[in-house]
């Protein structure tokens, strides 16, 4: 038996069996790890809200050699969402970086800066400031799993983009400038092309002041999500609902 | 080639739908019910049947009933003004249980799971929305589950509610009755002490 401890975040909970949960935690330790938190659907004494999905918890796990899954003995709670209001857009901006978190790491794969990523994300939206750390979080986890094109740059010409007009397609990588651009392409405007360059230079805590409103960087959002859905090859559901979500 | 002849296969398969029920369960299900006598049986496959052909959903609380509008919508000894909003109709009974509560319950059946995709417009508030717009209704309690989505679906319903001058209230967070202090979570401690009342 090896008993593990480790910083988590919960990323999703499934029912299993009468009264377990199998629950996805993000592990600064190993990465993704898929474990079974035995009678926590009879028996809330034992992880109490600690397996709610984005709560910070230090876990105590105990895995075994050739199986899939932890055994998950316990879960302390070290900072958990339900600590601020819950409003429907906070709910449905913490399940989007849960989802993308779930879809996109690779299992057992530790990720020290995606970790520290999702926390430094997570703090900031205690609040009711949503769309600055989600664009923040989507940006640094394109760049962080390697999807981020040059945003200086046309893909196909090489032409130098700043100060010009960028356009992204759905299929493609990279932004284009106005002669290459495809059918159906989406502009990226200047102003988000900059937003990008400062919160790849700065920390996600020096945006908190700033009033940011939906409109904000959404043509920046829409194409990052389309470089990770890509990638996922899946649409995220929670992305849908953020989108119905008034700013 | 299956194991068994096709009519045990066919209910094993059944039985392996239900929830919490495996290979292993379904099988020691059916055998149960071949070795039981044939009107246990049929009552066993009756019972089914009728689940599903007379029981409907209350159309003033969502509740399911067998009667439209359900026992706790139609009774007059229940105080009408009050509306209690709980997730599902199981958690009916546990207001019941405390034989304290007579007001009439709403049940939105589910709550606001953006990770299942499940948003406002996929729960029964429409209907709660053009209750209350009656007037007749003084205070909605709102009993969803202690959980984020519970939470989220909660403070919608506020936003929602108060729209209309009602006085809407949340049902108490914190500690289970026999519980000690010493193990219990943050989050718990932090509620309960955000809901502490005077004495």
């Amino acid at each position: 038996m090896a008993l593990k401890e480790s910083e988590a975040i919960v990323l999703r909970t499934y029912p299993l069996r009468e009264s377990d949960l199998l629950v996805t935690l993000f592990t600064r330790l190993e990465g993704k790890v898929k474990g079974v938190a035995r009678s926590a659907m009879k028996s809330r004494r034992r992880f109490g809200g600690a397996l709610e999905p984005l709560t910070y918890v230090r876990a105590v796990y105990d895995d075994r050699e050739r199986r899939d899954l932890a055994r998950l003995d316990s879960c302390e709670v070290i900072e958990s969402p339900m600590a601020s209001e819950v409003t429907y857009s906070r709910a449905a901006a913490l399940a989007h970086v849960a989802e993308l978190l779930d879809e996109i790491l690779p299992d057992r794969e530790p990720s020290d800066a995606v970790f520290r990523l999702s926390l430094a994300v997570l703090h900031e939206m205690r609040g009711a400031v949503l769309w600055m750390p989600l664009t923040y979080f989507e940006l640094w986890m394109t760049r962080l799993m390697g999807f981020l094109p040059e945003f200086g740059e046309c893909v196909v010409c090489g032409r130098e983009l700043d100060g010009n007009r960028a356009f992204y397609h759905a299929l493609a990588d990279g932004l284009t400038c106005l002669d290459d651009k495809r059918i159906a392409s989406s502009e990226l405007s200047p102003e988000s092309r900059k937003i990008a360059g400062q919160m790849l230079r700065s920390r996600v805590s020096e945006f908190a002041a700033i009033e940011w409103p939906k409109a904000v960087g959404q043509d920046l959002r829409k194409f990052l999500l389309q470089i990770l859905e890509r990638h996922i090859e899946k649409k995220l559901v929670t992305a849908g609902m953020l989108e119905r979500i008034a700013g | 080639m299956s194991r068994f002849a096709e009519p045990m296969t066919r209910l094993i398969d059944e039985l392996k739908k239900l929830p919490g029920i495996g290979n292993k369960s379904a099988q020691r299900l059916a055998f149960h019910i071949l070795r039981s006598s044939a009107d246990d049986a049929a009552a066993l496959a009756s019972a089914v049947q009728d689940l599903k052909a007379k029981l409907q959903l209350c159309t003033i609380c969502n509740n399911i009933t067998d009667v439209d509008p359900c026992v706790y919508c139609s009774s007059p000894t229940r105080n009408q003004k009050l509306v209690c909003v709980v997730e599902e109709p199981t958690n009916i009974a546990s207001v019941e249980k405390t034989r304290h509560f007579n007001g009439v319950y709403h049940v939105l059946h589910g709550s606001i799971s953006p990770l299942h995709g499940v948003g406002p417009e996929q729960l029964r508030i429409g209907n709660l929305l053009s209750r209350v717009s009656g007037g007749e209704i003084e205070e909605v309690i709102l009993a969803t589950n202690p959980t984020v989505e519970g939470e989220a679906t909660a403070t919608y319903l506020a936003q929602q509610l108060k729209r209309q001058g009602l006085r809407v209230t949340r049902i108490a967070m914190g500690f289970p009755v026999g519980s000690d202090i010493e193990y219990t979570d943050e989050v718990t401690m932090l509620k309960a002490m955000e809901g502490r009342r005077e004495m």
